[in-house]
């Protein structure tokens, strides 16, 4: 293998950028603060974050099949509201969390509803129920104070431990786990790379599209309304606006994680790096002494710098792999499978796409399992 | 279109009225105006109708721009943040000491500069229409609060701004911005129909691929829909400092989604190649008499973002319901012809 080739396969290792980026960031505000490499301030990053990880999470299924969900953000808020308000009202605290996840499951079911089955356009579904949740926790904490809840057992879901980890972060990286097995291991993870990748191909493969698009509306709703219930065990409380703009956090943290917009790739741990890049952003910067004023712009900055990297890498790579054709097909002896791969236009040309090696894979899989 | 129009459901005089992209919100103006005339006799009258076009006016010319950049087949999330950030810059210019009119420029040019902005990372560095003016909406907001401090721009507010602003209405209740959003509204008109932009914007938003064969400066015509946005926001903004008297850090939060609202339910599509200034205008009335109807009616104002996402909601299905039957109607056509 060439050192060409070998930069080649680095740089299409999924994820790589955003978690070198991770490290870059964590080595400098190690050693910009003493403070920041601590078991406290680990923690305290750790609990701030599992809000977006989760939301980041299910937006990243919803952006595989090429859909986008804004109505994440007020939906977390909603549920966090209707668990604390149902808790107030005298209900046991599983009573809660199933009226948390219940708003979720309603939420999705009605963007699934107009985007899956009316065939109308995801955003401005999600941006109209972005605005209805977002108004109805406005209508319900205009007239009540929702905080104050004292069921030690529904405060301890963020504030307790297992094993000295805390709890709230057992609970994301357990459905986060999840979340990434049913996508990378089941036929049903397979189909959404197929729908996102070819719609109608997937259709003639047998695929149902209305399914899949129903499904992850319906997924990212439920992952907001557990969100939206840790959220409210957390704080303890409800404001109007909570929950506001964790939807963009959400899809920054995808994209961060080189999840592209247009469907077809992802996976949920690439989400996960990025939603904890941009947490030691906020927290490594506020550590510096950094105004968190700064916060936004330094955010928008690196979304900008992570999309503009990743287009050129797949450039970078597309060039190579179609420059390494060229030279193997005048070289004689370097005939063999690969150079045969390499060689045909078609097989660089589905790279620029696809740069991720694995999709090809998975989706021929994927449609042979359905 | 003449095909569909031959036969079938569409050769009715319904049939065409409801396959207009804009019917939808035609029909719930008229629907609002005369269900809110018949339950609150305080709603038909001149002033009312002058509370709701001062009011329109911000989200109208904002919706104005974002149709522009929607027929390009774009979105610009960060009209919201431009506005803000163009105040500041109006409200700065004032303070030091510019007269009121460089102050005015000072604000519409920061806006088209953070237009141009966002049209040259989506064309230059080929980052997606969403990703760039998301990380704008960031941007922007962050710069405007750093600068501030968190603290609001005031007492730039010369005598003449009230007159602009509004404030003052030395002609009854047609306001200076009034006069302002109808001019702005007549030359978005006439870009779009009489100039060659406003004809490479539609192509480039059916089929950006096949128009760069035909020879359209695709990219140049982006730029330009994300300067024309950028520009708008800017003008929003300054009118939005003169009527409020002060810039907080936070004006023209959230308000993308009024403008993007607005332009959608006035029959713009999100997949390009689509949309109007009449529309437009259309949309930002829905809005604004949707928020005035709940003020008159007597319910909380809690209950305004409820309703808009209600009225977006409904508008899209319509707007569904409107191409289907377009559809339909287009195949029939096609059976009958054959036949």
């Amino acid at each position: 293998m060439s050192a060409r080739e070998r930069l080649v396969r680095i740089a299409s290792i999924d994820g790589l950028p955003i978690a070198a980026a991770l490290v870059a960031a964590a080595v400098f505000f190690t050693a910009a603060s003493p403070f920041f490499l601590t078991g406290e301030n680990i923690r305290n990053l750790l609990i701030q974050s599992v809000f977006v990880i989760l939301l980041a999470a299910g937006m990243t299924y919803v952006l595989i099949v090429g859909g986008i969900d804004l109505s994440v953000g007020s939906t977390t808020g909603l549920s966090a509201a209707m668990t604390l308000m149902t808790i107030m009202n005298g209900a046991p605290w599983p009573v809660g969390i199933l009226a948390g996840i219940g708003t979720g499951v309603v939420v999705g079911v009605i963007n699934g509803f107009f985007i899956a089955i009316l065939q109308i356009n995801a955003f401005i579904v999600t941006l109209a129920t972005l605005s209805i949740g977002a108004g109805a926790l406005q209508v319900i904490t205009s007239g009540t104070q929702l905080t104050g809840v004292d069921s030690e057992t529904f405060l301890a879901l963020t504030k307790g431990n297992i094993l000295g980890i805390p709890t709230g972060l057992v609970i994301t990286l357990v459905i986060i786990a999840l979340l990434e097995w049913v996508l990378l291991a089941t036929p049903y993870g397979r189909s959404l790379f197929a729908v996102g990748t070819n719609p109608q191909a997937a259709f003639l493969a047998g695929t149902s599209i209305r399914r899949a698009n129903f499904s992850v509306y319906l997924l990212s709703g439920v992952i907001a309304g557990a969100a939206g219930v840790l959220l409210a065990s957390h704080l303890n409380s409800v404001q109007p606006g909570l929950g506001q703009g964790y939807e963009l956090s959400a899809i920054a943290a995808a994209v961060l994680g080189g999840i592209a917009l247009s469907g077809g790739r992802g996976s949920v741990w690439r989400s996960l790096i990025g939603a904890l890049f941009l947490a030691t952003l906020s927290q490594g910067l506020q550590l510096v002494g950094v105004d968190p004023l700064w916060f936004n712009i330094v955010t928008g900055a690196s979304i900008v710098i992570a999309v503009a990297f990743d287009r050129a890498t797949q450039h970078f790579i597309a060039g190579q792999l179609r420059s390494l054709a060229r030279k193997q097909s005048h070289d004689i002896s370097g005939g063999g499978l690969e150079a045969e791969a390499l060689r045909s236009p078609a097989a660089a040309a589905p790279i620029e796409v696809q740069p991720a090696g694995a999709g090809n894979h998975e989706i021929t899989s994927g449609a042979r399992n359905i | 279109m003449s095909t569909s129009s031959v036969i079938g459901i569409s050769s009715t005089r319904w049939g065409k009225v409801l396959q207009n992209p804009s019917a939808g919100a035609l029909l719930l103006v008229g629907v609002l105006v005369i269900s809110m005339s018949i339950a609150f006799p305080t709603f038909p009258s001149a002033i009312n109708a002058g509370n709701v076009a001062n009011q329109m006016v911000f989200v109208l010319l904002l919706a104005l721009g974002m149709t522009v950049v929607l027929i390009t087949g774009g979105i610009d999330l960060s009209v919201g943040s431009i506005m803000g950030l163009s105040a500041g810059v109006g409200a700065y210019s004032i303070n030091s000491g510019a007269p009121l009119i460089l102050g005015l420029l000072a604000a519409v040019g920061a806006g088209a500069v953070l237009g141009l902005a966002n049209g040259l990372m989506i064309t230059r560095l080929g980052l997606p229409d969403f990703i760039a003016t998301l990380a704008m909406l960031g941007i922007a907001r962050g710069l405007l609060f750093l600068w501030t401090n968190g603290v609001p721009f005031i007492g730039y507010m010369l005598p003449e701004y009230y007159v602009i602003s509004g404030l003052e209405r030395p002609f009854g209740f047609i306001t200076v911005p009034i006069i302002i959003a109808a001019v702005a509204v007549l030359a978005i008109i006439f870009v779009l129909r009489k100039t060659s932009f406003g004809r490479h914007a539609y192509g480039v938003g059916s089929n950006p691929h096949a128009a760069l064969l035909s020879g359209v400066p695709v990219d140049r015509v982006k730029i330009t829909a994300y300067v024309i946005s950028g520009l708008m926001a800017g003008l929003t903004g300054m009118l939005m400092a003169g009527r409020t008297t002060t810039v907080a850090p936070t004006m023209g939060l959230g308000y993308e989604i009024a403008a993007i609202a607005a332009a959608i339910i006035g029959g713009a599509a999100l997949t390009g190649g689509r949309g109007h200034a009449l529309g437009a205008v259309l949309g930002a009335l829905v809005l604004s008499i949707t928020a005035n109807a709940i003020n008159i009616a007597g319910v909380s104002s809690t209950w305004q973002q409820v309703v808009t996402g209600s009225v977006l909601l409904l508008a899209v299905v319509f707007d569904r319901a409107s191409a289907l039957l377009r559809e339909r109607s287009t195949r029939s056509a096609g059976r009958l012809a054959v036949t």
